[in-house]
């Protein structure tokens, strides 16, 4: 924040690590029992360190087909943040933004459709996707999922527009651009923050769901949660703790480097450069 | 354009976009004439209504039907029948009551620690960017691997936590197999996976938040906590609303953690209101009751979101 | 501009609610040949809707050995995890068309599926692609019952599994305490739980418990108590569907399964299949109550299991009044009325559940066998010699007792309120009176609701 002592600021970067460890703890544990043979999982008392297996990486990695599922996740995940960014960034700007009768009520209605419990929705979506001969396809995911990330956008996105200065877009207006050309030229650049962040929520909600994309899936559009889910329902022989903490390691880590990457575009100051200039 | 503004100032600059229609004055501007204002809406609501409209109307069509499990569709019409078992159901009923005591617990719960972590997180130094990712990674693991690992965490025998507590001589506490305490842990882990959520959001807000303002509070002498209660925190209410009216529809819906972690026992004790009905309809194959459920509970969170609605747009406009 | 807007957005969500309604495709009659095998130019495709926990150990190991016998069949196998396998199975057979040919189905799903009326009779619709070498006798009428609903066959066990008490002999050296066989009691078990509960290393702590088993809120967890109903001879409804077990045999069974709570590790009131597990294969508990086809990780697999082959021994479960007890659990195969290539995937589930295919499987995948004849021959490997012993036991107390969960197409809907309130009665929210009580007229309302004399 603005104006922190020295000792301020090292006890605010002293609670950050602490609050990120503290949160960490549990994905600490699970990258350790992901080097862990199964009977070392369970030990009484807990020991940390054991025998290091790399199996567990190993095993499962071609049994559950991990690779082209991680593709078709990648595929889902980006195909639904688009879709939904476009479309709820642009309601969500019109809803703030714009003269328009009822906007108020059709940002409740748009919020609203985000009630309807996901069961009550998985299974008339297959049976539309049935009928025309979608199950099993990418495009049949990506829109279930942007009916569940649309409402989001529209919601954040609604309120970061909201914290932008009105006179950014009238000086764009004036300067003779369209609405369009405002909101493209102007509106979106300065509210990357916001865009990033809620891109973010979008690709992690699309990443980790799993009733949709089971029911709507049957082999090529399979997705890593649904892989997971069948690792951890082995009833069979024993819980593979060991296979299914390396395969949620390897889930997490790419969210992780995309994350990183578009760390750089989360800067302050483009609004404020906006405004000033 | 002015380079200072305060924030009342800034407010009330925003202030007639908040109408809900009528006819709005902007200072000689014509600002997109309502067409424009569709063509923006359009794709959104294609998407919504196009993916929506049929399966909320066969869940509702379900809801008064017997359903036909030999083809999957409404069968004969049985009017309220459905609605009757259900409102008579105190297995419902009960699980309607855990929802919302599981709500009102960990949606404020989520809500301060995920600002206060933000806060944190955004004084600058090199490995800020670094523990804002790290910060997503609870949200990115697969909840069923999520609440297995919990449930190895707090285990009595073997758990971490219960060890540590045994060093100071603790326990064990019966973390997940205690009625009471299932739900602390519940409320704990759905915290552990959604506080970053409020991290993620709030850390964007306060990052978009105009630093000229704060020049000004400094300029005027105002003290940290003033300058947070005065500038930030009303600047913020957007934000904040947004991120609590999001976080409110997923919590809402939440069942997969309560599956993973407890599978909504001891007893009802955890048994959330989407649990409830997912098992009802997925693995009773009940889908006339589960779909009555469904709608009820659809109406419900039509009616609470309303009044979530207006109360943040009242915050919003108070400050 | 908006007003074409408009209206395509209305085009579009009509056209979308229009197709999707009139469901109902046409009854295509299958051909007559089923199909047929295929040939080396026109080879034919199956595609089967299994279990995730085993559906790519079959694409990889099973599917290979039987397109050596027949090359001009391909099979692909599709897993769902289990959780959600019921509906996406009855989903995937309600279709105008068929994607699978193949469905499995978990022990009592047979009737929900079947109802769908999307499965066929093995026994007469397919009698006539049926190998003429193919003995059904063999196959041991309680596992074959797993497949049966309402006078048809329309599952062959594929993966046979029940129930077993698992003990750790060591544990029972230590406490001094006999080994378990077929005829101990209940009685006797508890007198040697008190036992078993004991301090290993000398340290004044109690380290070791006497068992562990399912206590969680879980469709599978009643199975305990139900199978003490069964050994008692009780049931849980009669031969009109009537709710029979709202008496004293029932509560007894409830509790006894509550009373084990006490002789139990610290945190087992949450347990669910794999805890029990990894307190037995850890040395923590001296019996386990569980699926007999864990057998290979808790006592041979070294990576899995801190247990010698020896220290592990395994039984029925004890006795009560009528005899020893075991819970049926078989993953049956069933044939989708609307595949087109029926024959095809009939001969491959007869290959599997032949007596030389179930020898392969048994040797090779460890699938346990249904067959009498691969029971009582000699096993694949000497370790699973006392297995098939145990496995044979059960097979019989199950056909004596009937132990298995309720056959009828709402025995998931009746297995959720059992767990529902065997759940209560573990974690002391309702005595086992009371629990039973509420189970029994929660079951006899739904099963009311659908129809059936109450």
């Amino acid at each position: 924040m603005v104006s922190s002592g020295r000792l301020g600021r090292a006890a605010a970067i002293g609670g950050a690590i602490l609050a990120t460890l503290v949160f960490l703890f549990p994905v600490i544990y699970m990258v350790g029992i992901s080097f862990k043979l199964p009977r070392d999982i369970f030990t009484v008392p807990p020991r940390w360190f054991s025998e290091l297996t790399f199996d567990n990486y190993t095993s499962y990695f071609h049994q559950a087909r991990i690779l082209p599922r991680m593709v078709n996740t990648v595929i889902v995940a980006a195909g639904s943040a688009i879709v939904s960014m476009v479309a709820g960034a642009m309601a969500g700007y019109a809803l703030t933004r714009m003269r328009m009768r009822g906007a108020g009520v059709m940002a409740g209605v748009i919020l609203a459709s985000r009630a309807v419990p996901p069961i009550a929705l998985v299974v008339p979506m297959f049976l539309v996707a049935r009928r025309l001969g979608l199950t099993d396809q990418y495009i049949t995911v990506i829109l279930a999922y942007v009916t569940f990330l649309v409402p989001y956008v529209v919601w954040l996105m609604r309120a970061f527009f909201r914290s932008l200065p009105k006179e950014l877009e009238e000086a764009a207006m004036l300067d003779g651009c369209g609405r369009f050309g405002a909101f493209f030229r102007i509106i979106v650049p300065c509210s990357l923050p916001g865009l990033i962040s809620t891109m973010i929520y979008c690709i992690i909600l699309a990443w980790e769901e799993l009733l949709f994309a089971l029911i709507l899936t049957n082999d090529k559009a399979v997705t890593i949660p649904v892989a997971i889910a069948g690792i951890a329902a082995d009833t069979e022989n024993g819980g593979l703790w060991g296979p299914l903490a390396a395969v949620g390691v390897l889930t997490v880590l790419p969210v992780v480097i995309f994350a990183l990457v578009v760390q750089k575009y989360l800067v302050k100051g483009l609004a404020d450069g906006a405004t000033k200039g | 354009m002015s380079a200072v503004r305060t924030p009342s100032s800034r407010a009330r600059a925003a202030g007639p976009a908040r109408g809900s229609g009528g006819p709005l004055r902007r200072r000689g501007l014509r600002l997109g004439e309502p067409g424009t204002a569709w063509v923006f809406l359009t794709p959104a609501i294609v998407l919504l209504a196009g993916m929506l409209l049929y399966p909320i109307i066969y869940t509702v069509w379900v809801s008064l039907s017997d359903f036909d499990l030999s083809t999957f569709q409404p069968g004969d019409w049985v009017g309220l029948k459905n609605y009757e078992t259900v409102i008579n159901d105190p297995g419902f009923l009960e699980s309607l009551k855990v929802t919302g005591i599981y709500l009102v617990i960990a949606l404020p719960v989520q809500l301060v620690l995920g600002f206060a972590i933000a806060f944190l997180l955004n004084v600058e130094w090199r490995g800020r960017g670094v523990l804002r990712a790290l910060f997503l990674i609870p949200m990115v693991v697969a909840p069923v691997v999520a609440g297995g690992v919990w449930r190895m965490l707090l285990d009595p025998l073997w758990g971490v936590v219960n060890y540590a507590l045994g060093l100071v001589g603790v326990g064990p506490v019966e973390w997940i197999g205690d009625p009471t305490l299932a739900m602390v842990s519940l409320i704990v882990i759905d915290s552990w996976r959604w506080t970053p959520f409020v991290v993620l959001v709030a850390s964007a807000g306060i990052m978009a938040l105009p630093s000229d303002v704060y020049e000004a509070a400094k300029s005027d002498g105002a003290s940290r906590w003033q300058t947070l209660r005065h500038v930030t925190v009303p600047l913020l209410v957007p934000v904040i609303a947004a991120a609590f009216i999001v976080r409110w529809l997923g919590a809402v819906k939440m069942f997969d953690i309560a599956l993973a972690a407890t599978k909504g026992g001891p007893g009802q004790a955890t048994d959330v209101v989407n649990l409830y009905i997912y098992e009802k309809g997925f693995r009773g194959l009940e889908f006339g009751s589960a779909s009555s459920m469904a709608t009820i509970v659809l109406v419900i969170t039509m009616i609470i979101t309303y009044f979530l609605f207006r109360l943040s747009r009242y915050l919003e406009n108070r400050w | 501009m908006r007003r074409y807007l408009r209206l395509a957005a209305t085009a579009a969500v009509f056209s979308l609610t229009v197709t999707a309604c009139g469901s109902s495709g046409g009854d295509d009659a299958p051909a007559a040949d089923g199909g047929g095998l295929g040939t080396a130019q026109n080879p034919v495709a199956i595609r089967v809707l299994a279990n995730d926990a085993f559906a790519k150990q079959w694409q990889d190991q099973l599917v290979p050995e039987f397109t050596k016998k027949y090359p001009n069949i391909k099979v692909t196998v599709d897993g769902v995890p289990y959780n959600d396998q019921l509906a996406k199975s009855m989903l995937e057979l309600t279709g105008p068309t068929a994607t699978y040919d193949v469905v499995l189905g978990d022990d009592p799903w047979m009737p929900q599926l079947a109802k769908t009326g999307g499965l066929v009779d093995l026994k007469t619709d397919l009698a006539k692609f049926t190998d003429a070498s193919y003995e059904w006798d063999d196959i041991n009428s309680a596992a074959l019952a797993a497949g049966e609903w309402d006078g048809h066959q329309y599952g062959v066990p594929v993966r046979s599994n029940l129930l077993l008490m698992f003990y750790n002999r060591s544990l029972y050296k230590k406490a001094k305490v006999d080994e378990p066989t077929a005829e101990t009691t209940w009685e006797q078990y508890f007198t040697d739980a008190a036992k078993l509960v004991q301090d290993t290393t000398g340290d004044g702590k109690t380290d070791s418990w006497a068992v562990g088993t399912y206590f969680t809120k879980d469709p599978l967890t009643p199975t305990i108590w139900q199978t003490v109903l069964n050994s008692d001879g009780g049931k849980l409804l009669d031969e009109n569907l009537k709710v029979q077990f709202d008496n004293e045999t029932g509560v007894k069974a409830l509790q006894t399964q509550v009373d084990m709570l006490k002789y139990a590790p610290p945190g087992a009131a949450t347990y669910q299949f794999n805890e029990p597990l990894e307190a037995f294969r850890q040395g923590k508990v001296a019996t386990m109550f569980m699926w007999g086809s864990v057998y290979k990780g808790t006592a041979i697999d070294t990576a899995t299991t801190t247990l010698k082959e020896d220290e592990v021994g395994v039984t029925t479960l004890p006795a009560g009044s009528a005899g020893p007890g075991a819970h049926r659990g078989i993953w049956t195969a069933g044939v989708a009325k609307k595949s087109t290539h029926q024959a095809a995937a009939w001969t491959f589930l007869q290959w599997m559940t032949s007596k030389e295919g179930e020898q392969w499987v048994g040797a090779n995948l460890g699938t346990f066998p249904a067959r009498d004849s691969t029971l009582n021959g000699t096993p694949p490997t000497p370790w699973l010699k006392p297995v098939y012993d145990a496995i044979s036991a059960g097979y019989d107390a199950i056909a004596k007792g009937q132990m298995w969960r309720p056959r009828l197409p709402e025995s998931d809907a009746v297995q959720q309120i059992l767990a529902l309130q065997t759940s209560r009665a573990v974690s002391g929210q309702a005595t086992a009176q009371e629990a039973i009580h509420q189970a029994a007229t929660d079951i006899s309302a739904l099963l009311k609701s659908k129809g059936y004399p109450q």
